[in-house]
């Protein structure tokens, strides 16, 4: 802007300048419109610095609730810029501390330099604020520039108080929508509190009438219950009294209900006996609140209105409710199932008596006892079996009898078993060796039976088993002494039989050296004999032929050791007996006579053995006749046909005859009558007998003496 | 009794054999008679005793075992009777308690059987006295 208007033209100039800065200052606001205070004051400084060509222009707003705030535009050569608080300070000591007052134009030196200022107010009375102008100028302000810079604080104030308004139309609509938004909040936490406790009550009253209808339901339910029960059903209150007696228990105990409720529970339904206890109970349990009967189930005993006292059992429960505490008690008659717990009892100590008998038959038994399945597997086996094979019944439980059998025994076991098995016998006896533990073996009699099954208990066999090691032991060694028995009584037979055989040998043997020798005396003689030495000659040869004939039989007796079977001839076994008997029993003056019948079968046998039984019966005869001086000496041999179909021979003598107490005893080895006798031919000849199926007896004769008689069957019949 | 000899040999001693057994009675005699004795055959010691021959038998060859009466019954017997014929006792049996008793009972010997011509007529000079 030019500083001094110097012509018209320039005037005009300016004039049209003022006009165009005071159309841009007036169209300020319009560019404001909704701007914050700052914004305006700033367009509004710029503007002005600009206009009029100042060197600085600066503003002051008020704020009644802040600190004011101050701006400052400069002109470009002001390096660096200024801040505006400095430009505050500045003009401080021009203006006077009072910014209210600062209204007049001031000039004065700022930097060495003069500068004019002008103060313009914002608003009426500056209320708004200050707007200084500054420029070195000496015609600052012009004319024109006061209109401008009047104009521009007006405008300015128009448009801080637009923005003011503005301000306030917002926060008042700020706070009006603060409000709303709060009442709305609140409003809204208010109806949420009502909703919840609309509902909360809404609820309650569900509940209330949910428990009404439970209650409802629970009492009727509790009538049904006691009415219906068949437990007796008695309720008392704190102080034991009664408050409810349902049917059951008024017919179980025979009371009344109306006749019972109130009255104490121990003077109706305790005994007498038992109502100290009860009553101690009940006041203990109040004092302290132990119970030795609550919510457990006992029994006990209880008063009928008839005065008879049954067995109840009962549980006592509490019922909880507040206030003193009050009780219901359920109660059975437990009579019948007394007594029949009391049965069962008496039952289950029978079978346990029985059982416990067994147990002990079974336990103590003298002999084995074994039980096994129908396969042969051990079940059971008692301390003696045990013992005898050495084996402990868990490990006997592993096998099957056959498994403790001796290989030889198992084939006759499993056919006895399984004849058994399929009902052909009852039971069996067998006598086997088992195979110990140890090895060894034990030999057993066992006694074997089937025990059959039962719909608990399936069918098992048992036996009975006997240890007779020892009986077989002792029966072997009998055995062996009978066969050395035999053997002797053959060697003492045969050597007595030599003796006689001695005899008859020796007779024809003697004839023949006597004719022998007189025929050489014959021959010598002078003359000679010859017909005399011819006749000895001949006798000699009939007596060795004799002579030949013993030997014979006695070469049989001797070479035919073992038993050697073959058919022969009953009656001339007997005669060769005879004939090798009869010296002997010439010397004991035994008449013996023969009655053999003739047409008697032959029969199958040991021809020498069978001769033995009859010479051993001729010697036993001969010697029952020993002592006998007052008869006849008189043995009978007599053979003849058995009604049996088989042969009978029979030695009778007339001798002593036999004791009836003896009787038994005749058989027996080693039992004789006779005191240089070994008692072993009876019992030898009788086995001989048996072995040929026959058997051997003696039966006393009419009169004097025993007949002796043995029976074997024919060759044909055999 | 049965004599071999007949009635030419009076002048020998008779010598008497009592035996059961036949070949003994069926040999001996012939023997006797080389011997030069009379003999005499009996079958039982019974039939000897109740012969005639008996106070004439001046020597009993006797057997011992035989039914009946024994050789040692009738050497009691006929000590019993007061003969005292002596014996020979002949046995098949070799039986030392026989032997011993029939020696106590005064035999002249027991001879077993079979026993030889000598031995008999050994025997029989001793109980004759004539050795």
């Amino acid at each position: 802007m030019a500083v001094q208007p110097e012509s018209s033209a320039e005037e005009i100039q300016r004039l049209r300048r003022c006009i165009n800065d005071l159309v841009s200052v007036l169209g300020l606001p319009a560019t404001w419109a909704g701007s914050e205070p700052s914004r305006i004051v700033g367009d509004l400084l710029a503007a002005l610095l600009n206009m009029l060509s100042l060197d600085f222009v600066y503003a002051r707003l008020r704020d009644p609730a802040d600190t004011d705030l101050e701006l400052v535009r400069t002109a470009s050569e002001w390096e660096p810029k200024p801040r505006a608080q400095t430009i505050s300070e500045i003009l401080k000591p021009w203006l006077g501390s009072d910014t209210q007052n600062w209204l007049h134009p001031v000039r004065s030196t700022f930097k060495g330099r003069e500068m004019s200022v002008v103060p313009l107010q914002l608003g009426v009375q500056g209320e708004m604020g200050i707007v200084i102008a500054g420029s070195k100028r000496d015609d600052f302000p012009q004319q024109t520039e006061r209109l401008i810079l009047s104009v521009a604080a007006n405008q300015a104030a128009i448009g801080l108080q637009e923005a003011n308004l503005l301000s306030s139309q917002r926060r008042l609509a700020s706070d009006l929508d603060r409000q709303v938004a709060q009442r709305t909040s609140e409003l809204a936490a208010t109806n949420e509190q009502l909703r919840k406790e609309i509902a909360e009550r809404k609820s309650v009253e569900e509940r209330l009438r949910k428990e009404e209808t439970e209650l409802k339901r629970s009492e009727a339910h509790k009538a049904a219950i006691l009415n219906s029960s068949l437990d007796c059903i008695v309720a008392t209150d704190h102080e034991g009294c009664i408050t409810e007696f349902n049917p059951a228990a008024e017919r179980t105990f025979g009371y009344n209900k109306q006749d019972v409720v109130g009255k104490h529970l121990a003077d109706v339904l305790i005994p007498p006996s038992l109502r100290e206890k009860h009553c101690a109970g009940f006041a203990r349990y109040l004092a302290t609140g132990k119970s030795q009967v609550l919510g457990r189930r006992i029994e006990m005993t209880a008063l009928c209105a008839d005065g008879r006292e049954i067995p109840v059992e009962i549980a006592i429960t509490r019922i909880l409710q507040d206030g003193p505490p009050s009780f219901t008690g359920y109660l059975r008659d437990i009579t019948e199932r007394k007594r029949n717990e009391d049965a069962l009892l008496e039952t289950h100590a029978k079978l346990a008596r029985s059982e416990e008998r067994w147990r002990s038959v079974f336990e103590n038994s003298a002999i084995g006892v074994a039980l096994t399945d129908l396969n042969g597997r051990f079940i059971a086996a008692n301390p003696v079996f045990q013992k005898m094979l050495g084996y402990t019944e868990p490990e006997l439980k592993q096998f099957s009898f056959i498994d403790i059998t001796v290989e030889e025994d198992r084939n006759l076991n499993w056919v006895l078993i399984k004849e058994l098995l399929e009902g052909k016998r009852r039971q069996f006896q067998i006598e086997k060796q088992y195979r110990r533990k140890n090895g060894s073996t034990v030999w057993v009699r066992n006694s074997v039976s089937v025990v059959p099954g039962t719909e608990q208990l399936p069918g098992f066999l048992m036996a009975l088993s006997e240890d007779v090691t020892e009986r077989r032991i002792a029966e072997e060694a009998l055995n062996e002494t009978r066969s050395e028995l035999a053997h002797m009584a053959r060697v003492t037979t045969l050597s007595t039989l030599t003796a006689s055989i001695a005899h008859e040998v020796n007779q024809p043997l003697s004839g023949i050296v006597t004719n022998a020798s007189t025929c050489l005396r014959m021959l010598d003689a002078n003359p000679p004999n010859v017909e005399g030495a011819r006749e000895t000659a001949r006798r000699t040869i009939r007596d060795g032929n004799r002579a030949s004939e013993v030997i014979t039989r006695l070469r049989a007796l001797f070479s035919k050791k073992n038993a050697t079977f073959e058919v022969f001839d009953l009656n001339e076994a007997a005669k060769e007996v005879v004939a090798l008997s009869v010296s002997e029993l010439q010397r004991n003056r035994v008449i013996l006579q023969s009655n053999l019948a003739a047409d008697l079968p032959s029969v199958l046998g040991d021809r020498i053995q069978i001769q033995q039984v009859i010479l051993n019966l001729i010697r036993n005869g001969s010697d029952a006749m020993s002592i006998v001086d007052d008869r006849p000496r008189e043995l009978l041999i007599k053979t003849e046909c058995d009604e049996g179909g088989g042969v009978r021979l029979s030695v009778k003598d007339l001798g002593v005859g036999i004791d009836s107490e003896i009787e038994e005893k005749l058989f027996e080895t080693f039992y004789t009558t006779k005191g240089d006798g070994m008692g072993i031919g009876l019992s030898v000849s009788r086995s001989i007998v048996e072995r040929h199926q026959g058997r051997l007896w003696a039966i006393r004769n009419e009169g004097p003496g025993a007949t002796f008689i043995f029976c074997i069957p024919s060759s044909t019949n055999t | 009794m049965k004599s071999r000899n007949g009635g030419g040999t009076i002048h020998r001693p008779l010598v008497a054999v009592v035996d059961d057994d036949e070949s003994v009675r069926e040999s001996l005699p012939d023997l006797l008679g080389e011997f030069g004795f009379g003999a005499g055959v009996f079958a039982s010691a019974e039939e000897f005793l109740a012969s005639n021959s008996v106070s004439q038998t001046k020597c009993l060859v006797l057997d011992i075992a035989m039914p009946g009466m024994t050789g040692l019954d009738l050497q009691q017997e006929l000590k019993v009777r007061g003969h005292k014929i002596p014996i020979v006792f002949i046995t098949a049996q070799k039986d030392e308690t026989v032997r011993k008793r029939a020696l106590e009972g005064g035999a002249v010997g027991v001879l077993l059987k079979p026993f030889s011509d000598t031995a008999l007529l050994k025997a029989l000079n001793a109980a004759l006295g004539l050795d």
